[in-house]
């Protein structure tokens, strides 16, 4: 009975197959594109490597973050929304709206927006582990 | 005799001062109103503005994926002209696979965007290339279409200008032929009285009106249409008062605003400032002398020399007003003999002879209605941005129209029986792109969209699929039995769902009985996982409406609107994320100040292991099910999902799609709920093919985690199997929920329900 069993877990991990992420969350340098952003009120420091994606939404994500820069949340947020509109999965933008959220107290959509990011993500761990350690950070405060 | 006389003259003459004093009274009494009312009137807000309405602006970048015809439909629309050479900000030109436009400045809620020529070159269906005043550049956008207005009940719109915006030529032919004199006299004109006397006795009848412009301005403001002799004496003392406190540039600037001059179907055009946009296309100080000519010539009669509708009586009065211009030397007569030859050159299409979306426009108004008061939406000439796709939105129009048409022809049904209702929503976002309400799109009535509360049908199954696939018991390949079934209600009476072809299908797996539409097999389901939790699962997916926990509502026996319907799948689309549908980014006040924003908003309701298997198994509709007409209309890689839905006895007809990134929800039915030889395949679910064919969608690629595994399975036996083996199927699981038997390629138990599926 032990052998049957053990011949099962063999057999069904054998025909397991890794799960086909889509292509458009494939890039594993999702880390590299999640921003390093940080503010006093929060004192949480998001650790990407803030590059930003060569695709049109890149320049959008550049002056989101020159608005966060500047303590100008409101334009920061809009930008944002420009940018989600033509690139609907990429976590680095979902990051960056859960972290304004949480900025302007509203920690239930910043949480919400996180776990969008967290769905989004794909298989980068580095990035993956970094929005895991946002949503544990707004779900402390 | 002569005391008697005295004593007679002296009571007349008492009398008399006796009711000069109280007619002097009322008089003051009277002047006293009135001033009152044309300083409040002149002090306070002179006009009513109506909130403007604009579509999304577009944004154009390199990999978008758009049709040239797309852009120029885009161009047209917001009153581009085409030309061959670009000068000046509202051109565009097209050469080969390029396009060339010369963008006017604008001012959007979120910044502004400089005049600028904007260069775009496009491969086969994309643009390729994108360069802005030379240089290459990442994203540039082009202004919104005005799509609408919110009006007061009166319909009046206007643009606001200074005195300073209008040409001197404009004012000097105003006041030619309007009123000579208004430079001297003080609101009213005793010359032009006697003048229009003369020629109206001449004529024998009432050809001209002696009324200054300030007589007229007065009448608009504060006076009706009545022609009487009372009201014509109020009209000629407010005349007066508004000379007393105002000065002339002050009256004139006023009356260029106030003027009404022509229609637009339920909509008033008033002012010259207005005028010039909505008949030539641009601004009051880029007017040219004929133009000029024409609109001044309107003032006599809006309707009667209106230049769209009435171009002979327009041209005929235009050249009276260029002969006035002439004699007074405002232009010469080489000009005067010149423009008299010309055509009028009214533009067709612009910004302000705009197609409404009244179903969409309906949406925007009751979103609105949450945050600001009717009065302020149609007097406080706010700017409203909304998420409207005008492309998309045409698309979506023509594509119920032509469907409903054929049906009716097919059919020999009787003409416009047939009704139609579309939602078309970013699946991401929520922002609500397309709205249909009915097969005129043009009516403003009823809103099916909105307002159209119909039976689901099967559109309600999905959500039994997934409460099912949320919990620990089912997986794709769970077996359901789709065998006649009863169920015994409350009041002895028996519910018998039945398949829509009459026969049961026995055993059969569980994205099968989904994919195939399979009643028997769904209640079953149903009423299996608990009714209660197919109802939750619904509230999660956004249905707000409290459900009863009957069985039939498994089987969609229960009301929604194809706006409500929107909702609950934008949240399966989005892969378990409800995102709220709205019609509107943004306020801002006629400056340009930003009033309100309407961001995004999130929810996870649904995990998104079950979001991904649902999603699977909608795909699957489309690959092998109800939805496969659109494998033939559509590329196969982009891999929509989708559920066709027939109510009882076909009342309805229901087609809900999602492919990456648009959402689309159809309605085909008849008002008075009669049936239809048509099911939602038949209709629904041609109209959502006609309307994306020709537009870019992105694939629908569902979101896995690590949660999700794949497995072979063998078709025959349902268990788990390897690649190479014959008659195996791969299917998405979530981990600890797998079939828990396995196989290999030489073992293979007897025949099971598979084989019935699948043949021998």
């Amino acid at each position: 009975m032990k052998y049957i069993l053990l011949l099962s877990v063999v057999l069904l991990s054998a025909c397991t197959t890794p799960v086909h992420y889509p292509a458009d969350i494939l890039s594993s340098e999702v880390f590299d594109e999640l921003p390093n952003w940080y503010d006093d009120r929060l004192g949480l420091q998001l650790q990407g490597n803030n590059q930003y994606p060569s695709a049109p939404h890149g320049v959008l994500l550049q002056q989101a973050d020159l608005a966060f820069a500047q303590n100008n949340l409101q334009n920061c947020q809009i930008y944002l929304e420009r940018a989600q509109r033509i690139a609907t999965r990429d976590a680095s933008i979902y990051v960056r709206l859960s972290y304004l959220y949480w900025l302007q107290e509203k920690p239930t959509q910043a949480l919400q927006t996180a776990r969008r990011a967290l769905s989004v993500v794909g298989q980068d761990e580095l990035a993956k582990k970094e929005i895991q350690r946002l949503i544990a950070s707004i779900k402390q405060n | 005799m002569k005391k008697v006389d005295d004593s007679k003259f002296k009571r007349y003459l008492g009398w008399f001062i006796k009711l000069s004093l109280v007619g002097l009274v009322i008089f003051t009494v009277l002047m006293a109103y009135l001033d009152a009312k044309v300083r409040d009137k002149f002090e306070g807000k002179r006009w009513a503005l109506p909130a403007k309405v604009f579509a999304r602006p577009m944004e154009l970048y390199s990999g978008l994926a758009l049709k040239p015809k797309y852009l120029i439909q885009e161009l047209e629309q917001i009153g581009y002209q085409r030309v061959p050479n670009v000068q000046t900000p509202g051109q565009y030109m097209v050469y080969g696979n390029e396009i060339d436009i010369y963008r006017r400045y604008v001012r959007l809620y979120d910044g502004e965007e400089a005049a600028a020529r904007i260069h775009i070159r496009f491969d086969s269906s994309a643009i390729s290339g994108l360069w802005v005043d030379g240089a290459p550049t990442e994203i540039a956008r082009l202004e919104p279409l005005l799509i609408g207005g919110i009006y007061p009940k009166h319909n009046e719109d206007r643009q606001l200008i200074q005195l300073e915006d209008a040409p001197d030529l404009l004012l000097n032919t105003l006041v030619a032929v309007e009123d000579r004199d208004f430079y001297n006299h003080w609101g009213i004109s005793p010359k032009g009285i006697a003048r229009a006397l003369m020629v109206n006795m001449q004529k024998g009848g009432l050809v001209q009106g002696g009324s200054t412009l300030t007589q007229q301005l007065v009448k608009n403001f504060f006076l009706t249409r009545e022609r009487s002799l009372q009201r014509k004496a109020i009209e000629a003392l407010m005349a007066l008062l508004v000379e007393f406190h105002y000065d002339k540039n002050e009256i004139l600037e006023a009356y260029l605003n106030e003027v009404y001059l022509g229609q637009s179907g339920r909509r008033a055009v008033h002012g010259f400032g207005l005028a010039s946009q909505f008949y030539f296309g641009k601004h009051i100080r880029n007017l040219t002398a004929p133009e000029i000519a024409t609109l001044v010539g309107m003032v006599k009669g809006p309707s009667l020399y209106n230049p769209k509708r009435k171009p002979e009586n327009a041209i005929a009065r235009r050249n009276v007003v260029l002969g006035v211009m002439q004699e007074q030397s405002l232009i010469t007569p080489y000009e005067y003999k010149a423009w008299s030859m010309r055509d009028l050159d009214v533009v067709q299409y612009s910004q302000y002879q705009r197609i409404e979306y009244p179903a969409f426009l309906d949406l925007v108004r009751r979103q609105l209605r949450r945050d600001y008061q009717e009065n302020d939406l149609t007097s406080e000439g706010l700017r409203i941005y909304t998420s409207l796709d005008p492309i998309i939105q045409r698309s979506a129009e023509q594509a119920v129209k032509k469907r409903l048409d054929d049906i009716e022809r097919d059919y020999k049904l009787e003409a416009n029986g047939l009704q139609g209702a579309m939602v078309v929503a970013s699946t991401e976002s929520g922002e609500v792109e397309a709205v249909v309400g009915d097969r005129n799109p043009r009516y403003f009535g009823f809103n099916r969209a909105l307002d159209a509360k119909r039976s689901i049908g099967s559109l309600a199954k999905p959500a039994v699929y997934l409460t099912a696939l949320r919990g620990d018991q089912y997986n794709f390949v769970t077996p359901i039995d789709d065998g006649p079934i009863k169920v015994a209600g409350a009041n002895g009476q028996v519910w018998e769902p039945q398949n829509y072809d009459h026969k049961s299908h026995g055993i059969v797996p569980l994205y099968q009985a989904m994919a195939k539409s399979f009643n028997q097999a769904t209640a079953r389901l149903g009423l299996n996982v608990g009714l209660s939790n197919v109802v939750s699962t619904f509230g999660d997916l956004g249905v707000e409406r409290k459900l009863p926990a009957y069985p039939s509502i498994v089987l969609g026996a229960f009301e929604l609107s194809p706006f409500n319907v929107a909702q609950m799948y934008q949240t399966i689309a989005a892969s378990g994320f409800k995102t709220p549908l709205k019609a509107i980014r943004a306020v801002t006040t006629s400056e340009g100040d930003l009033l309100s924003r309407y961001g995004y908003e999130v929810k996870q309701t649904i995990k998104t292991e079950p979001a991904y298997l649902i999603q699977k198994a909608m795909q699957q509709v489309v690959k092998i099910g109800t939805a496969r007409f659109l494998n033939s209309q559509f590329d196969e890689s982009l891999n929509l999902a989708g559920k066709t839905g027939t109510s009882d006895s076909q009342r309805d007809s229901w087609f809900t799609g999602f492919s990456g990134d648009k959402l689309a929800v159809v309605w085909v039915g008849r008002d008075d709920n009669k049936t239809m030889p048509i099911t939602g395949s038949g209709g629904a679910l041609r109209i959502w093919a006609h309307t994306f064919k020709d537009l870019p969608l992105k694939p629908l690629f569902p979101l896995p985690t690590e949660n999700i595994v794949e497995h072979w399975v063998d078709l025959e036996t349902g268990a788990i199997s390897q690649e190479n083996c014959p008659g195996v199927m791969k299917f998405p699981f979530i981990n600890g929920k797998t079939p828990v038997e396995t196989t290999d390629c030489q073992s293979k138990p007897g025949k099971a329900w598979w084989s019935k599926l699948f043949g021998e």
